[in-house]
């Protein structure tokens, strides 16, 4: 899993690279943004426990990604409305949480720890995107 | 049907190999008839457009479908033999990521029945491969199958990296793992941090085509040199996957037919490694054409020529291993030999091209064509050729004929040497490659026949070798555990080893575990 992990680490490195060169980002994050950003992250701390044994936390990472993802959805669909590519990436990205949700809801117990790593990754990476636009926005 | 579900890495790696040489017919057949279509000044047997496929398909081929898959097939398969391990750490991941390789493969090749199989070249560049300039569906099929590939093959690198980390018998620790170990293992981390980059690169490409993105498109703001830095940070690094385990093939061939253990393991081994890392640093080298600014190209340049040394070092450490020793021609050891010459050939025009003003006159001549032969046709197919008459045996229990054997080698370097090294001077007299046909300047018809007239002779050495292959296959002479009296953990198990590799695996105490269980009296261990 951490090999795969660095492969994906190297191609979202340049993706966000390349979107960020071109100025495909939105301009701002809006309030919400920043809400869901923050449940993403907590979802990381629940995983935490999660990956400890307990359902009670599975169940509730498992909420915490698919409210994640319904914001993700329609921030993807107001991108593309107004012609921002921006879409792409995070469509790439949520296309990785749908498939990490996956794992986790069908997962037997043995994959919980794999799993667990790769959830982190993918909370990083969008705290990674976050952060690239807010630090944009603000230079 | 159990080959269709087969999970043991001996019969992933021999399908990953039977794979390969279908696709290594397929781009050998686009090599003809390019090569036909070259023949004489003003033909026109085929039209631009077949050309621009045919250099296209022949190139994605021979390096996506061929060179990648066979040698993961060889690691596949031998890996886990020669580390003493019963099977990969991750056998259904090897499995799937076949799979998904030979898909990829099939979807690549379904392009031509669009009509419009992929035609913008085996990298693609941008804007040429962008929507306007290239309308039909073959880039985005040539995409979406690379995408595959690059999936397939990160998974396969994933699985050796996990089973050389984690299998190896009591008692081999890193120190003692034989070189092709050792140069799989770095090929293996290269491919997980190197082909990232081509799916970032073809997810941007794909986006620019298929949705609303103007990323390579420079009158909404795009770049199209964005597209050359991403495709080379993985190409250069690309260079290096395909021959580190051909080198690691060489270094166990050359040994065991010197009968003298290899010359500087330790230098050997860190060479690799030090190519790993100055691969990553080279990659504007195949941009020097674009104006990058002066210190730019100097330092790329100086990288470029600095990675010739580690790679200089091996060269160094196998003749210096067959020196004073008590040499065998068998047919592998001579293809051995011929690969240490016709990879000095490919390295030496490498260094010339590292110079950038060499760079400025010869880029996009047949120049560049020759030295990428060289390197992948003299370094990485000569190896595989050498390495499968070494392995044949291993492999199917018989022998392969000797006698076939050398006829083939023979056919094979001529018809190679005749086809590619007449490019150099074709190159160097300011014959473009890549346009289908040529006017009728002087020297220009007579060197591209003569070439054409290699390629033909090439061809018939290949067949005899495929022949001497099929017919071995059947009716070869028994070849036993051992037929070469080597040292590798391989040669204890079975020929063809059973479904179980060993049921007792030797002690591992030096590189030649082997040689201590024939030599008692002196063992390895004991000198060193």
């Amino acid at each position: 899993m951490a090999m795969f992990l660095i492969s994906e680490a190297v191609f979202f490195f340049l993706l966000i690279l390349a979107f960020a060169y071109f100025g495909s980002m939105p301009r701002r994050i809006a309030p919400v943004g920043w809400f869901f950003a923050a449940l993403l992250l907590l979802s990381g701390l629940s995983m935490w426990r999660a990956a400890a044994g307990s359902r009670l936390w599975r169940c509730i990472t498992i909420a915490l990604g698919i409210a994640f993802l319904i914001y993700q959805a329609i921030l993807i669909g107001n991108t593309f409305l107004i012609g921002n590519t921006f879409f792409i990436l995070a469509g790439i990205h949520g296309l990785h949480i749908l498939g990490g949700l996956i794992a986790l809801a069908i997962g037997p117990a043995s994959a919980l720890r794999p799993t667990a790593l790769y959830w982190y990754f993918f909370v990083l990476v969008w705290l990674a995107i976050v952060l690239v636009i807010y630090f944009r926005s603000a230079a | 049907m159990t080959w269709l579900l087969a999970l043991d890495h001996k019969r992933v790696g021999i399908l990953y190999m039977l794979s390969a040489l279908l696709f290594f017919f397929a781009g050998g057949m686009e090599a003809m008839v390019m090569r036909a279509q070259l023949a004489a000044p003003n033909l026109k047997l085929i039209s631009p457009e077949i050309y621009n496929q045919m250099f296209t398909m022949h190139g994605t081929t021979m390096i996506f479908l061929v060179a990648m898959p066979v040698l993961t097939g060889f690691g596949v398969y031998l890996v886990p033999l020669m580390i003493g391990a019963n099977q990969t750490a991750l056998p259904r991941l090897g499995a799937a990521c076949f799979w998904l390789q030979l898909v990829g493969g099939v979807l690549l090749y379904s392009s031509f029945a669009t009509g419009a199989a992929p035609s913008a070249g085996w990298f693609s560049y941008a804007p040429l491969s962008e929507k306007p300039f290239s309308p039909g569906a073959g880039v985005d099929f040539w995409a979406f199958a690379l995408l595959l590939i690059a999936a397939s093959s990160i998974g396969s690198a994933i699985n050796l990296i996990v089973t050389i980390a984690t299998e190896r018998a009591p008692g081999m620790i890193m120190r003692l793992v034989p070189l092709f170990v050792w140069m799989t293992f770095v090929a293996s981390i290269m491919i997980v941090f190197a082909l990232p980059a081509l799916g970032a690169s073809l997810v941007l490409l794909l986006s620019d085509r298929l949705l609303v993105a103007h990323f390579f498109d420079p009158s909404q703001g795009g770049a199209p040199l964005l597209w050359q830095h991403y495709f080379w940070i993985f190409g250069h690094p690309e260079v290096y996957i395909v021959v580190l385990p051909a080198f690691g093939m060489i270094s166990e061939i050359i040994p065991v037919f010197s009968r003298k253990p290899i010359f500087g393991y330790p230098f050997v081994a860190t060479s690799t490694v030090a190519i790993a890392f100055l691969s990553y640093g080279v990659w504007v080298h195949h941009m020097f054409a674009v104006a990058l600014g002066r210190n730019f190209l100097a330092v790329f340049a100086a990288a470029s020529m600095l990675i010739a040394v580690p790679t200089g070092m091996k060269i160094f450490s196998w003749i210096a291993t067959m020196w004073g020793g008590a040499i065998r021609f068998t047919t592998a050891m001579m293809f051995a030999v011929a690969f240490l010459l016709e990879f000095t050939v490919g390295g030496l025009s490498g260094v010339a091209f590292a110079t950038v003003p060499v760079d400025w006159r010869l880029t996009d001549t047949y120049f560049v064509v020759a030295h990428i032969h060289y390197v992948l046709f003299g370094g990485t197919v000569f190896a595989l050729l050498a390495a499968v008459h070494y392995w044949f045996p291993k492999m199917s229990g018989r022998m392969m004929d000797e006698r076939l054997g050398r006829w083939s080698f023979w056919l094979i370097v001529l018809g190679f040497n005749t086809a590619v090294f007449v490019l150099h001077f074709l190159g160097l007299i300011g014959m473009p490659r890549r346009v289908y046909t040529y006017p009728n300047l002087p020297w220009f018809g007579p060197l591209n026949l003569i070439s054409t007239i290699g390629a033909a002779i090439l061809v018939f050495g290949i067949l005899l070798f495929c022949c001497n292959v099929a017919m071995s296959f059947f009716f070869g002479v028994e070849a036993g555990d051992d037929p070469w009296n080597a040292w590798t953990l391989e040669w204890a198990a079975a020929s063809p080893p059973a479904l179980q590799n060993f049921t007792q695996v030797p002690q591992v105490r030096s590189r030649r575990p082997l040689w201590d269980l024939k030599h008692p009296e002196a063992p390895d261990w004991m000198v060193s």
